[in-house]
């Protein structure tokens, strides 16, 4: 029975281990923590991938991840329509160094967000993920961007009035 | 000059009347719907901006060729269903001559199209990137893509010598030039997906369309696709003379 217990005991301190040295063994933040922006503005988030080991870190991938947290529209989003560029491969960060990643990002859609980074090292198990930035963003109408109502209005306006005049000079002309 | 009649006379009778005008406002006025939504809604007017320009680009050459579609349907079975061909036959110009002017009508009801089009361009894609090199490719390949389709549809019209079917032949093999447009992102990286893309005219155009505006690729990228787009030119000239050569009355 005791060695049975010891046996135990040894398994689950060797998984405690090796989770904590993944979890330490790559380090990521975000920043800034918190963003409050219009709809269409662009902001970027910055992250910072720190190799706390010995050896090298090496093949890294690092992506970001939104949430909408907006009360009914709990969902993750896709950020093709935001323009982010999701993933970023590090070839290698050097023992104990760092990297940083920037992340571009166009405001789509108004709401209440929580942005974060994840750090896949194929040498573990575990991803690592940033804390969560918060992020919201303010709605705003625009009723004439790039005077737009101009062209929109004036030019079938101008084809129409042109049209009616060549008929109409044709009409004289048969008369 | 014999070719330059028939097309001024094609005009004349296509595009310069009520019927042309009112393609035209119809055009106009989709277009306006179409920018105007693009930079008013709320979630489409946030899309990038070369995302915008690409899209009313692709909208702009489908118009054309559907355009071209109906010019080139019309050409030859039109004529005989109206019984108008005899006419145009004894008169002092050839086959050829007269296939020539109906596509440089076609071609220049694209030319009307593109022109409409512009100010929409311009006010979508206004401080975007790539605006104009991205209109340069539109009005080189979009002139392409009408005399493809146009000159084929001109040919099936000549063989077949009934506009309905032709007119149905035509929007099929269309439907099948932009079936690359239905296929998800996914399929399109296949083998299949990518064969489809490499040898449809259309889709050929699309592809430089995004290269160009919004990955801001140059020329070398694009060379392969343009030399296929013009390899489809000659292709479809060549189809039209020979369908017009065997056409009796």
């Amino acid at each position: 029975m005791k060695r049975l217990i010891l046996a135990l005991s040894a398994v689950i301190l060797s998984i405690t281990v090796n989770y904590a040295y993944a979890a330490n063994r790559i380090a990521v933040s975000i920043n800034p923590p918190s963003v409050q922006a219009n709809m269409g503005d662009t902001i970027t988030y910055t992250g910072t991938i720190t190799n706390n080991s010995d050896k090298a870190a090496n093949n890294i991938i690092a992506y970001i991840s939104l949430s909408n947290v907006t009360q009914g529209k709990e969902s993750p989003m896709d950020l093709e329509d935001w323009s982010a560029n999701k993933a970023i491969k590090i070839d290698t960060i050097q023992p104990h160094g760092t990297y940083g990643g920037k992340w571009p990002m166009r405001l789509i859609d108004s709401g209440s967000y929580v942005a974060y980074i994840t750090v896949v090292d194929k040498n573990s198990n575990i991803p690592v993920s940033s804390e969560m930035s918060h992020l919201e963003v303010k709605r705003i109408l625009r009723l004439n961007p790039n005077n737009v109502l101009p062209v929109a209005i004036g030019e079938p306006l101008i084809i129409g009035i042109v049209f009616m005049f060549v008929a109409l000079r044709r009409r004289k002309g048969v008369k | 000059m014999k070719t330059t009649y028939i097309m001024q006379k094609e005009i004349r009778e296509s595009i310069l009347t009520s019927k042309g005008f009112l393609w035209y406002t119809l055009t106009s006025i989709i277009l306006s719907i179409l920018s105007y939504l693009f930079l008013t809604n709320s979630e489409l007017s946030l899309l990038d901006q070369g995302q915008m320009l690409y899209m009313i680009m692709n909208f702009i050459t489908a118009l054309g060729i559907l355009m071209g579609l109906v010019f080139g349907s019309d050409a030859f079975a039109g004529e005989i269903e109206r019984g108008t061909l005899e006419a145009l036959f004894i008169s002092p110009v050839n086959k050829t001559e007269i296939a020539m002017g109906k596509l440089g009508a076609a071609v220049t009801n694209w030319g009307i199209i593109f022109v409409i089009s512009l100010p929409y361009l311009f006010v979508v894609g206004k401080g975007g990137q790539n605006l104009l090199i991205g209109i340069a490719y539109l009005a080189i390949l979009g002139t392409l893509l009408a005399i493809i389709f146009s000159a084929f549809s001109m040919g099936l019209s000549a063989r077949i010598k009934s506009m309905k079917n032709s007119l149905i032949i035509s929007f099929f093999i269309f439907l099948l030039a932009g079936a690359p447009i239905f296929l998800s992102a996914a399929l399109r990286k296949t083998w299949f997906g990518m064969i489809l893309d490499l040898i449809n005219p259309f889709a050929d155009a699309i592809n430089t369309f995004d290269s160009v505006v919004i990955d801001s690729q140059g020329f070398s990228y694009q060379a392969g696709r343009v030399a296929i787009i013009c390899g489809y030119t000659l292709l479809s000239l060549w189809f039209l003379k020979r369908s017009v050569s065997r056409l009796e009355m």
